[in-house]
């Protein structure tokens, strides 16, 4: 087949594409520099509603709330998926090794909203049971949290450790390092990148989660998601829009910096490689 | 000349030393490795030497890798029994027994320098942070790579990884040391410059070592003995003159260099000559030596192409030669190969060294062609 050029169905389809995917995020910031009060009336640019964001306790106290749970989920999710990754990419064949992959990865296509009244259920019947999680809050939703990130950040670094080639393992094994000594010093360090993405998906994950916060939390534990949601049910506020506009900027900041530093260190490594190949030998 | 050839490989190769040569070393007893009911292993009983390098040649699946894997500590025997220097390691891990694996891979860790690669065995064995430091400082002086000791293994050529991954499996002063294809990363030009290094630095320290590869030149280079395997089993062990010149089988002769293989019967069967009918040929083969058959055993004889001289006229000796018909030649450059069809319709392959300048044009296609052969030039196979 040759390669055409592109014509003006694949440029406007383009344009329509992205148009789909972006232009909503580029109205709601235009709108979070308006003047008006009116979330749809253009009148002017103003950074008020910034400083009212700010001003607002609640709105700050939920970001708070839900930046501890993200941080909290986003750590335990990385240990538990590490373990489960080494179980399903290092252990001989067991019976039920395909059970156990199928169900800790189940998660993932399993409905928010039947995870989220399952575990609330848990809870209710663990309290009634045993006395544990009569009341809800933080920790419960680090919980119900934990239980479905850990799906995602499972997949992320097994994908990891599978292609990881085993000689490297082996080999550290035959210079006299145990099956600890190996993980620690050998399969850690290496998989590290994939940790830190998996930790950074399970963070974001749990940050926007809003349904499965909805069913298990408690009195004094809105999150931000459950905060926007619930404010913007009593009529959509500018505010809303800076606040919205702010997270686009941090994870528009947090992927660039990380493609960044990714391309650069992929640079220095194939002028190395270069280097080593013309002095040969 | 099965006796020459031993002796030959004796002078040059492992009985330098005046001490006593221990000649199982290394002793591999029964050893099966089944995988759901495969063998990739079956019934392996080798013995090996103090001091030498033993290869294991085969093709790829014919379990030598298992076999390395075994000594190394990374696969279970089925059953059977490995002892290194009078000790069962069959019950010991990997990281407990005195062998060390230099890798196809080369497996250097990413994420350390060259020094830290080298040193890293000699930390787990709990060494004192001085004492690692010079036995690193010693092996990178042994394969010539001090002025690379702060690099990571990405920011070295193929060779310098190699010699890295090299330094690596002997910092630990092994019993035993294992190469995995040793050669199989690198391009074919380092190939026989690495190939007579390896040999030189593993020599100089006297360290015992098994090789598995597929490459038989390789392995001719640079293996004191080598042991031919196939589907699990080994065929035949020997020096690589001994496994060339004295192959004991059809399948070793033909699997070690070019070969041809006449099928027949033994005709003559006497003290000190045999003759053996082969219906590719219309003159018995004359063979100047006994063997051990009957007559009318079937057999083969299998000539190496280099033993065969072709020429114009008919030469002068009763035996041993055969009319034919050049009908393809290879050009080497060294030697010429040609495709000489006889009147039966076998077609022999027949090495020419080109050793004067444009001596390969003295035969062309077409051309009616004398081959003959020695009394002595082939061997009698009967398996």
């Amino acid at each position: 087949m040759n390669a055409t050029k592109p014509s003006w169905f694949s440029h406007s389809a383009l344009a329509l594409g992205f148009a789909f995917l972006y232009l909503p995020m580029l109205i709601l910031i235009i709108y979070s520099f308006n003047e008006s009060r009116l979330v749809t009336v253009w009148s002017g640019f103003s950074l008020k509603w910034y400083g009212e964001l700010f001003r607002d306790q609640q709105m700050i106290d939920a970001a708070k709330v839900s930046l501890q749970i993200a941080f909290m989920t986003a750590c335990a999710s990385v240990v538990l998926g590490t373990m489960a990754a080494m179980v399903m990419t290092r252990f001989r064949q067991f019976p039920g090794k395909a059970m156990f992959s199928a169900l800790m990865t189940a998660p993932l296509v399993m409905p928010e909203v039947i995870t989220g009244l399952s575990i609330l259920l848990l809870f209710v019947a663990m309290g009634q049971t045993f006395g544990l999680f009569q009341e809800r809050g933080v920790t419960t939703i680090w919980i119900a949290h934990v239980t479905f990130c850990v799906a995602f950040v499972t997949v992320v670094i097994s994908s990891r450790m599978s292609e990881l080639d085993r000689s490297l393992e082996e080999a550290a094994m035959d210079l006299g390092a145990n099956r600890v000594k190996v993980f620690f010093l050998i399969t850690l360090p290496i998989i590290a990148p994939a940790l830190a993405s998996g930790w950074l998906l399970a963070f974001t994950l749990s940050l926007d989660d809003l349904v499965i916060s909805s069913f298990v939390s408690g009195p004094s534990s809105t999150t931000l998601p459950m905060k926007v949601f619930s404010s913007v049910r009593m009529g959509v506020s500018p505010k809303i829009n800076a606040l919205a506009t702010l997270m686009i900027a941090i994870v528009s900041i947090a992927a660039f910096l990380g493609w960044w530093l990714m391309a650069r260190e992929e640079k220095q490594r194939q002028r190395d490689m270069q280097l080593a190949l013309q002095q040969g030998g | 000349m099965a006796a020459t050839a031993s002796s030959v490989a004796a002078a040059n190769g492992v009985a330098k030393s005046d001490a006593p040569i221990r000649e199982d070393y290394v002793r591999i007893d029964d050893l099966t490795k089944e995988y759901d009911g495969f063998r990739a292993v079956d019934d392996v009983s080798l013995s090996i030497r103090k001091g030498e390098i033993f290869a294991l040649l085969g093709a790829s699946g014919c379990g030598k890798s298992t076999l390395l894997r075994c000594l190394a500590g990374f696969e279970k025997p089925t059953y059977g029994k490995i002892e290194l220097d009078g000790v069962s390691i069959v019950e010991q891990a990997a990281y407990d027994r005195p062998i060390n694996m230099m890798f196809q891979s080369y497996a250097l860790f990413p994420h350390m320098t060259v020094e830290q690669n080298i040193g890293f065995g000699l930390k787990m064995a709990g060494l004192a942070r001085d004492r690692v430091a010079a036995r690193v400082e010693e092996m990178l002086t042994l394969v010539q790579m001090n002025r690379f000791a702060k690099r990571k293994p990405h920011q070295l050529s193929g060779g310098q990884q190699q010699r890295v991954a090299l330094a690596r499996s002997l910092a630990l002063s092994p019993k035993l040391l294992l190469l995995d294809e040793p050669m199989g990363a690198l391009d074919k030009k380092l190939r026989s410059q690495m190939q007579l290094e390896l040999v030189g630095i593993i020599e100089r320290l006297g360290v015992t070592c098994v090789m598995v590869t597929h490459d038989q030149e390789e392995a001719m280079t640079m293996a004191t003995r080598i042991a031919i395997m196939d589907a699990g089993k080994i065929r035949q062990v020997g020096t690589p003159d001994e496994i060339y010149e004295q192959p004991a089988s059809r399948f070793v002769a033909q699997f070690i260099g070019s070969v041809n293989l006449l099928e027949g019967t033994i005709e003559d069967d006497e003290k000190d000559h045999v003759t053996i009918r082969s219906d590719v040929l219309e003159q018995p083969i004359h063979v100047g030596h006994g063997v051990t058959g009957f007559e009318g055993q079937a057999v083969a004889y299998a000539l190496r192409p280099e033993k065969i001289k072709i020429e114009k006229d008919e030469p002068a000796q009763p035996h041993n030669k055969v009319r034919g018909l050049i009908e393809d030649i290879a050009y080497f450059g060294t030697h010429s190969v040609y495709h000489v069809r006889l009147q039966t319709g076998k077609k022999l392959l027949v090495h020419f060294m080109n050793a004067k300048r444009w001596a390969s044009e003295r035969f062309t296609w077409n051309d009616t062609v004398w081959l003959s052969w020695g009394d002595n030039a082939g061997v009698v196979l009967t398996s």
